[in-house]
């Protein structure tokens, strides 16, 4: 199963992106994603949230494919449920520190 | 019952008050539609007396409508998140408090100061909403935050990761460009996406900039045109965020990647990435204000810069696109400096180049 994501947008307007495949993170690794993929309940959640975009705000995609079905997700920094946060949260921290 | 002509008038509504820069409407016409019209007339005629006035320069009041116009002073507030990402925070400087020890609360303070200072002294308006509106701003928003917005209301600022980017309050262009945001919210309050999101950016650029220069004492020529110098830490190859002068050159980096900006139209980026690319193709707009100012010369503010001011304030809508800021900022040019004058020939020539029209 292989996790694509990306921020774009930003004062910066620099994207930052991260494929993770889970055939390489350690078990405690894959087990951390795994939980926060299902805290956010992410297969069920829309797959895009209709919002006003919001200057220099970041926007977040992501991808979960491989699995039983492949789903991507693309939300707003103002509209990313709560829920889904700690999952984009662990991402960009993951994304900072492949750099 | 109001009288054919005011009807008339009425009609075609935003039409009059955006594409003239000086409305002359009768005062009474006005004072009627306030006391007499309906909602919309109403508004409307507020609207266009608040405008009239200020060219006046007085205020008054009519029947029994007064104009709840603060003075034009400055109201800057400054508030620290402590890396949390509640808003306001903690309120750390007032104005006329003395310097804080913390860096980024004096860049806040002094940069929403510099902004202010431009809308007011140059084109005579007062504050992000023309009304006045209290400058509020939040450092050290989140944790290793590395970003600056605009939420409607205020400023806020990220410390940046420290790896790759620095605390955005570092360059005065940063808070410039995020106030322009709430200038644009209260005036032409362009959409957030594709062209006209882009637009969005590219004024929040262009004023960001004019906020530099100006504070630099700059003339075009002196200018480097960059946008967030000092954002990017010493490990990035890269001068700046973005360039005006040069768009697509501002970094070049291992980590980052290039700076994706075109400056022509022809190499505009059609994703839906970045709200359909308002970080990228703002590279566009930024390098036409650019061609302009440097036609024009002197000083970017006085001439270039209220030709755009005058077409986001009173003709630009939230719709609008590259080809409407052209004939918008064409038109300015011809109602403040003449039919064919240099500047009206620079304006269009710049808009030309980066193949817009
Ligand atoms: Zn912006």
């Amino acid at each position: 199963m292989q996790v694509l994501f990306e921020r774009s947008g930003g004062f910066a307007g620099i994207p930052l992106t991260l494929t993770i495949d889970f055939a390489n993170l350690s078990p405690d690794e894959a087990t951390q994603l795994n939980r926060l993929i299902e805290q956010a309940d992410f297969f069920n959640l829309p797959a895009t949230t209709p919002s006003a975009a919001k200057p220099d705000r970041f926007q977040y995609r992501v991808t979960i494919e491989g699995g039983d079905r492949p789903h991507t997700v693309s939300v707003g920094e103002t509209a990313a449920p709560d829920t889904l946060k700690p999952l984009l949260n662990w991402l960009v921290e993951s994304a900072r520190k492949q750099k | 019952m109001l009288h054919q002509r005011l009807q008339e008038w009425i009609h075609p509504q935003k039409q009059i008050q955006r594409r003239c820069i000086c409305c002359i409407l009768p005062p009474q016409m006005l004072d009627n539609l306030i006391q007499y019209g309906d909602e919309k007339n109403r508004e409307w005629a507020l609207t266009t007396l608040r405008i009239s006035e200020r060219f006046r320069g007085k205020r008054r009041a009519v029947g029994n409508v007064s104009f709840a116009i603060s003075p034009g002073q400055k109201r800057r507030t400054i508030y620290d998140a402590k890396t949390s990402t509640s808003l306001p925070g903690v309120l750390v400087r007032g104005e006329g408090d003395p310097p804080s020890a913390d860096q980024a609360v004096n860049e806040a303070y002094d940069g929403a100061g510099a902004t202010y200072d431009l809308f007011r002294d140059v084109y005579e308006r007062n504050s992000v909403d023309d009304r006045g509106l209290r400058l509020d701003a939040t450092v050290h928003y989140g944790l290793r935050y590395e970003n600056a917005f605009w939420d409607g209301n205020q400023m806020i600022y990220g410390d940046g990761d420290g790896q790759l980017f620095n605390r955005f309050t570092l360059a005065i262009d940063v808070i410039a460009h995020e106030l322009a945001h709430g200038v644009n919210q209260h005036e032409a309050d362009l959409d957030y996406q594709n062209e006209p999101g882009a637009l969005n950016e590219s004024f929040a650029d262009v004023f960001g900039t004019l906020v530099k220069q100006r504070s630099l004492n700059q003339t075009v020529d002196q200018a480097d045109w960059l946008i967030g110098v000092g954002i990017l830490t010493s490990r990035v190859q890269g001068q700046a965020l973005r360039s005006l002068k040069a768009p697509g050159t501002a970094y070049d980096d291992r980590i980052l990647g290039k700076d994706p900006q075109p400056s022509h139209y022809a190499n505009r980026y059609q994703g839906t990435s970045d709200d359909g690319g308002v970080h990228i193709n703002s590279g566009i707009a930024n390098h036409a204000f650019y061609l302009a100012a440097m036609a024009i010369g002197g000083y970017a503010w006085e001439k270039a810069g209220r030709i755009w001011y005058f077409a986001l304030r009173d003709i630009l809508r939230s719709k609008s696109t590259f080809q409407d800021a052209a004939n918008a900022t064409i038109l300015i040019a011809e109602q403040l400096y003449g039919s064919h004058s240099d500047e009206q020939k620079a304006v269009r020539s710049a808009w030309q180049q980066v193949g817009v029209i």
